[in-house]
C-alpha cells in the first residue's frame, strides 16, 4: 500500500462521480484541444493553400485587416511585374461569392493572361481561354458541394457561370475553390480595376535575403505591403481573431476540468473528514495527507486528459468525414498543439486539488474523527 | 500490595525523573468558553506507567486523552513530552508517528483497506520499502493473532479483530506510549477480554507506557494507577495516595 494505491482505492470507491468527473476533465481537454487544432487548422490550411498556389511575395494594400480587406489599382501589378527581380506578378480579386446553392464560395479572380491558370491542375476540363467571359473552373469539393461538373452552369452573386473545368488541387482550401475570370468578379462585386492581393515570383528563389530588395521596392510605389505567405497569414487580423476567441474557450474548457476536479475532490474530502482524522491519529504530516488528496487529482486528470487526447484523435478523424467540415478545413492534433493543454490542464488540476486538500489539514484530527 | 502496583508500575519511578508526558494547566473549553470539558488540569505520567483514565461518560476522559496525544489542543496550560512543550502540529504528528500509539473505541479502520494495509498505513513515511513494510506489518498482525486474516477487508472482520487490527496498527512503530481510549467499548465480554488481555500482554512485553481509558473499574483495577475524572477535574490520582501513603503526607503536599 502507497499514496497511489490508496488514491486508486478511494477512486474505485465512488465509481459513478470519478467517472463522471474524469469524463468532464476529458471532454473539457478534448474541447479545448479541437478548439485550437481548428483554430491552427484554418490558418494551415490557408498556408498550405497559398504555397500550392506557388508565390514568393504576396503583396497587399497597406494597413488591410485581412485578404480580402485591401484594395489595389490593377496598374498596379503592372509596375510591380517592372521591378527588377520580378519574375512574374498577377492580380488576383478575392471574394466570398454567394452562390443560390450554398452560403458562399471562396471565389478567385484571375486576369486571361494569368501564369496562375496555367498552374491550375486540372482533373478535367479546360481553363478559360483568352477573352472568354462567365467561365468557371471548380475545385473539386467546391464541385461536389455545389452538385457541378463540367458543362453545368452555376449562380455566383447573381450572375450565371459555365464550369469549364474542375480542378484537382491537394490543399482543402484549394479544393473549395472556385476560380472565374478577373473582369467578371470584378463586375459582379463591384470593383472595377481593382484586385486585392498580387502574387509574385521572384528570381533567385525565395530566401529573405533575395526577397528584401524586392520588398523594398515593392513597398516603394506606396500604399501597399509584399510579405511572404506566413507574414500575411501571422498579421491577418481574422485569424488573431479566431486564434484569440480559441485560446478563450480553450482556457475556459481547462478550468472546468479544474472545477471537476475541485468539485470532486472537495466532495470526497468531505466525505471522508474522518479518514482525514485518522491519517493525522496514526501521525501523517500535512504534506502526505495534502499528498494523498492531491495525488487523487493528479490521477483523474491524467486520466482525464488521455480520454480527452483520445476524443481530439477521435474528432480528427470524424470531421474530414464531415463534408460541412471537411471540405473546408483539415484538423491535425499534433504533441506541439497537445503539450500546452495538457501542461494547462495539469497545472490547472493540481491547483483545484490544494484547495481541498488544504481544507482537510486545518481540521482538528479530534474534530474530524468525530465526524461520521 | 503496594510494592506489587509499583513493581506493574513501570520502569522509572524515582520521584525526581522527567515525566515522558505531563500536562500543565490544561482547559479545553468548546463554543467559546461555555462548555469546559478539563479545567485546569495538572497530570504526569513516567514512562513505563500503566494509568487507568476512570470516569463517567462526558467527564473529560476522552478530551483528556486526545490531549494527551495532541490530536486536539488545549484553551490553556501546556502539553510535554520528556519535558519539552509541544507546540506545533508537525511536532505533534512526528511524536505520533514515531512514539505514540493510539486505540479508539470506534476502531477508526480505513474501511476499503484490508487489515494488513491498515497497519501497513502507519508506516507510510518511515522511509521503508514497501516489502519491509509489508513484512513488518504482517509480523505485528501475526503478534495480535490475526495473521490469517490479515488479507480481508476490515469490514469483513469481527469487532474483536478489528481492535487487533487496530492495536497492530498502534504498535507497529514500537511506540513508548499507548493510548486506548474505551478500547472494548464496541466488544462482547469475550472479544473485550482478548482485546484487554492483548494489551496487556503487549505492555508487559515492550515496557511501553500504558494510558487506558475506561468507565469500566474492573478493568481499570488492573492498572497500577488510577486517575478518576469528574466534570473536566481530576478528583482522584492513586498514584499521589501512593506516594502519600509511601513517603508520607508533607511530600505528597
Amino acid at each position: 500500500m502507497n499514496l497511489v494505491g490508496l488514491a486508486l482505492r478511494n477512486l474505485k470507491r465512488r465509481p459513478v462521480r470519478t467517472c463522471l468527473s474524469i469524463l468532464g476533465i476529458g471532454l473539457a481537454v478534448g474541447s479545448a484541444l479541437a478548439l485550437i487544432a481548428l483554430s491552427r487548422s484554418i490558418q494551415d490550411s490557408t498556408r498550405e493553400g497559398m504555397d500550392e498556389i506557388g508565390d514568393d511575395l504576396v503583396v497587399m494594400q497597406k494597413g488591410a485587416s485581412d485578404i480580402f480587406g485591401g484594395f489595389i489599382p490593377e496598374q498596379t501589378v503592372e509596375r510591380i511585374a517592372a521591378i527588377p527581380g520580378v519574375v512574374r506578378a498577377s492580380g488576383e480579386l478575392v471574394t466570398f461569392a454567394p452562390s443560390s446553392y450554398v452560403n458562399s464560395v471562396l471565389t478567385l479572380g484571375w486576369p486571361d493572361t494569368s501564369y496562375l491558370w496555367k498552374k491550375v491542375p486540372l482533373r478535367e476540363g479546360r481553363v478559360p481561354a483568352m477573352g472568354e467571359r462567365h467561365v468557371a473552373v471548380l475545385g473539386d469539393t467546391a464541385a461536389a458541394s455545389l452538385g457541378k461538373k463540367v458543362g453545368d452552369d452555376l449562380e455566383l452573386i447573381g450572375e450565371t457561370f459555365h464550369v469549364v473545368g474542375i480542378a484537382a488541387y491537394t490543399t482543402i482550401v484549394n479544393r473549395g475553390l472556385v476560380l472565374v475570370p478577373l473582369t467578371d468578379l470584378q463586375e459582379a462585386s463591384y470593383r472595377p480595376r481593382q484586385v486585392t492581393v498580387v502574387h509574385v515570383n521572384v528570381e533567385h528563389g525565395s530566401g529573405r535575403t533575395e526577397l528584401a530588395p524586392v520588398r523594398a521596392a515593392i513597398e516603394g510605389l506606396g500604399n501597399v505591403v509584399a510579405s511572404t505567405a506566413n507574414e500575411v497569414l501571422d498579421n491577418d487580423r481574422n485569424f488573431a481573431i479566431l486564434e484569440a476567441v480559441s485560446l478563450a474557450v480553450a482556457i475556459i474548457a481547462v478550468a472546468m476540468s479544474a472545477l471537476n476536479v475541485l468539485n470532486a475532490l472537495v466532495m470526497a474530502t468531505q466525505e471522508r473528514t474522518r479518514e482525514i482524522g485518522i491519517f493525522a491519529a496514526i501521525g501523517w504530516s500535512n504534506a502526505r495527507i495534502m499528498m494523498s488528496i492531491v495525488i487523487e487529482g493528479v490521477l483523474m486528470c491524467v486520466i482525464g486528459c488521455i480520454v480527452g487526447v483520445l476524443l481530439s484523435f477521435l474528432a480528427a478523424f470524424a470531421f474530414p468525414r464531415i463534408p460541412a467540415i471537411g471540405n473546408l478545413i483539415s484538423f491535425k492534433p499534433s504533441v506541439a498543439l497537445i503539450a500546452p493543454v495538457l501542461m494547462a490542464a495539469f497545472v490547472l488540476c493540481i491547483l483545484g486539488s490544494l484547495l481541498p486538500a488544504w481544507r482537510a489539514v486545518r481540521m482538528v484530527p479530534a474534530e474530524a474523527l468525530r465526524r461520521m | 500490595m503496594i510494592q506489587a502496583i509499583e513493581r506493574n508500575a513501570g520502569s522509572d519511578k524515582s520521584p525526581d525523573a522527567v515525566p515522558q508526558v505531563a500536562l500543565r494547566g490544561i482547559s479545553r473549553l468548546y463554543d467559546g468558553g461555555a462548555i469546559a470539558a478539563l479545567r485546569n488540569v495538572d497530570l504526569q505520567i513516567k514512562a513505563g506507567d500503566c494509568v487507568a483514565i476512570v470516569g463517567a461518560s462526558g467527564s473529560g476522559k476522552s478530551s483528556l486523552v486526545n490531549l494527551l496525544c495532541g490530536i486536539d489542543y488545549p484553551t490553556s496550560g501546556a502539553v510535554l513530552w520528556e519535558g519539552r512543550p509541544l507546540r506545533t502540529r508537525q511536532q505533534w504528528a512526528r511524536l505520533r508517528r514515531l512514539r505514540i500509539g493510539i486505540v479508539f473505541q470506534e476502531f477508526n479502520l480505513i474501511p476499503t483497506l484490508t487489515a494488513l494495509e491498515n497497519v501497513e498505513l502507519a508506516l507510510l513515511g518511515r522511509g521503508l520499502s514497501t516489502k519491509r513494510r509489508h513484512t513488518r506489518a504482517a509480523v505485528v498482525l501475526d503478534r495480535v493473532g490475526l495473521e490469517p486474516r490479515m488479507h480481508n477487508l476490515v469490514t469483513r472482520l469481527s469487532g474483536g479483530e478489528r481492535q487487533r487490527v487496530a492495536i497492530a496498527r498502534a504498535i507497529v512503530n514500537e511506540p513508548k506510549l499507548l493510548l486506548a481510549d474505551e478500547p472494548t467499548g464496541n466488544l462482547d465480554s469475550v472479544s473485550a477480554a482478548n482485546v484487554t488481555d492483548l494489551l496487556f500482554r503487549l505492555r508487559e512485553k515492550t515496557g511501553m507506557t500504558l494510558i487506558l481509558v475506561t468507565h469500566d473499574d474492573a478493568l481499570a483495577a488492573r492498572c497500577a494507577r488510577r486517575v478518576r475524572i469528574r466534570d473536566g477535574v481530576i478528583v482522584d490520582d492513586t498514584s499521589q495516595a501512593i506516594v502519600a501513603r509511601t513517603i508520607g503526607p508533607k511530600a505528597a503536599t
